[in-house]
């Protein structure tokens, strides 16, 4: 056993020995290269960046109107940038009979008794008619994360019919304004 | 017993045979320099030599510089930053300097996955210091870069020379004060609460500009 270890010493030594050797000349046989340089001066400079959203979410997307019954949907901001308009996408079904009507406003406190702070509200694009899919547009808009209410407002209605409604916002067009900043 | 004080000589006699292996031959590689040495002629000369650098750094001009943190931006939006690009070294560069911007990680903002959209970068040169406030050049402006995607020149090999960089080329000590703009464009519409894929929206990252500048071309000395 102390035989072993005094060997595998003397064999380590030597290779210890031999290596060293080998880097020694490696040291010496290695062209010089101090001068591979590359010859630039180079600044870099960082800064975060963050993009906002722009979305809105209709609360109650399909009304089924059997009377000429208001009914009312919530619009959500949702996104993290303000608007300064937002579309709406109105399609309406054939109904079996008739030739009903509807019209689209836009509130920016929920409907009472189908008055918005006591008034009419605002309209958003002109009279829809049957079987049709209209895009309106309503600078009543909701702040960020805040609501709009819209109520359609149906006429002459005699049989069933469907008003399905969506959201759209395009950028940068229904936008805030763009802001510039100096930091 | 002796057979056991025999087993502990053999390995240390090895070890020393090794040992005075690698001295003579060191001491034949010294030999033979020496013999070398020996038949040589020398003639000695000298010159001093400074060798030059060439440094470009860059600072806040006024305001926070590139130290800053754009948070929610939309489309149209414009964000400047107000850096000094300044030429410290002892060499003159070329004329000519070149941008490229990273962004990590890189996404629509600036890798062009998003057709039309994204950052943007312009940069302008005032002869004076920027007035923080207002943004506005007291002196006189020279573009030397107008307003270019990020997705084109985010790489190293798709940088973009800059024009118009009269101080940094000429010579050393000279600043530039430099206005960069960083432009968000985008053209999409979020349908039902949903944006569009790929889209610019929510995304964030981090900007790397970087200036490279060449040193100037190499002169020929006779003396």
């Amino acid at each position: 056993m102390g035989t072993n270890y005094l060997r595998c010493n003397a064999g380590r030594t030597a290779a210890a020995a031999a290596v060293l050797l080998l880097a020694g000349v490696m040291v010496l046989v290695t062209p010089l290269s101090a001068g591979a340089a590359n010859h630039k001066g180079i600044a870099v400079g960082s800064e975060a960046v963050v993009s906002g959203t722009w979305k809105a979410t209709a609360a109650t997307t399909s009304m089924t109107f059997t009377t000429n019954t208001f009914q009312t949907s919530m619009i959500t901001n949702t996104g993290t940038i303000a608007l300064s308009a937002i579309s709406y996408k109105v399609t309406i079904s054939n109904p079996a009979s008739g030739t009903p009507t509807f019209k689209v406003f836009a509130c920016a406190v929920a409907w009472v008794s189908n008055l918005c702070s006591g008034g009419a509200g605002t309209q958003a694009g002109a009279t829809l008619a049957k079987n049709t899919t209209t895009t309106v547009s309503s600078t009543v808009v909701p702040a960020v994360a805040g609501n709009v209410y819209l109520q359609i407002e149906p006429a002459s209605v005699t049989s069933s019919v469907t008003v399905t409604l969506g959201t759209s916002i395009a950028a940068p067009a229904q936008l805030r304004a763009a802001v510039k900043t100096n930091q | 017993m002796s057979l056991h004080t025999r087993t502990r000589n053999k390995p240390r006699r090895h070890g020393k045979a090794m040992v005075a292996g690698l001295f003579a031959a060191s001491v034949g590689l010294l030999t033979t320099a020496g013999v070398y040495a020996a038949l040589s002629g020398v003639a000695t000369g000298s010159e001093a030599v400074a060798s030059g650098t060439l440094n470009l750094t860059l600072s806040a001009d006024v305001g926070a510089g590139f130290s800053n943190f754009v948070g929610k931006m939309a489309p149209g939006d414009t964000d400047n930053v107000y850096v000094n690009l300044n030429n410290t070294g002892t060499l003159a560069s070329a004329a000519g300097m070149t941008l490229w911007v990273a962004g990590t990680p890189a996404n629509a903002l600036t890798n062009g996955t998003a057709p039309g959209e994204g950052l943007t970068v312009t940069a302008t040169q005032c002869s004076v210091a920027w007035t923080l406030a207002t943004g506005v050049c007291s002196g006189t402006t020279t573009p030397i870069l107008a307003t270019a995607q990020i997705s084109t020149m985010n790489t190293s090999g798709t940088a973009v020379s800059l024009s118009n960089v009269p101080s940094l080329a000429a010579s050393t000590g000279q600043v530039a004060h430099v206005q960069v703009s960083l432009g968000l464009v985008g053209t999409e519409t979020s349908t039902n609460g949903v944006a569009p894929t790929p889209t610019i929206q929510g995304l964030s990252t981090t900007l790397a500009y970087t200036f490279t500048e060449q040193q100037r071309t190499g002169i020929a000395t006779n003396q």
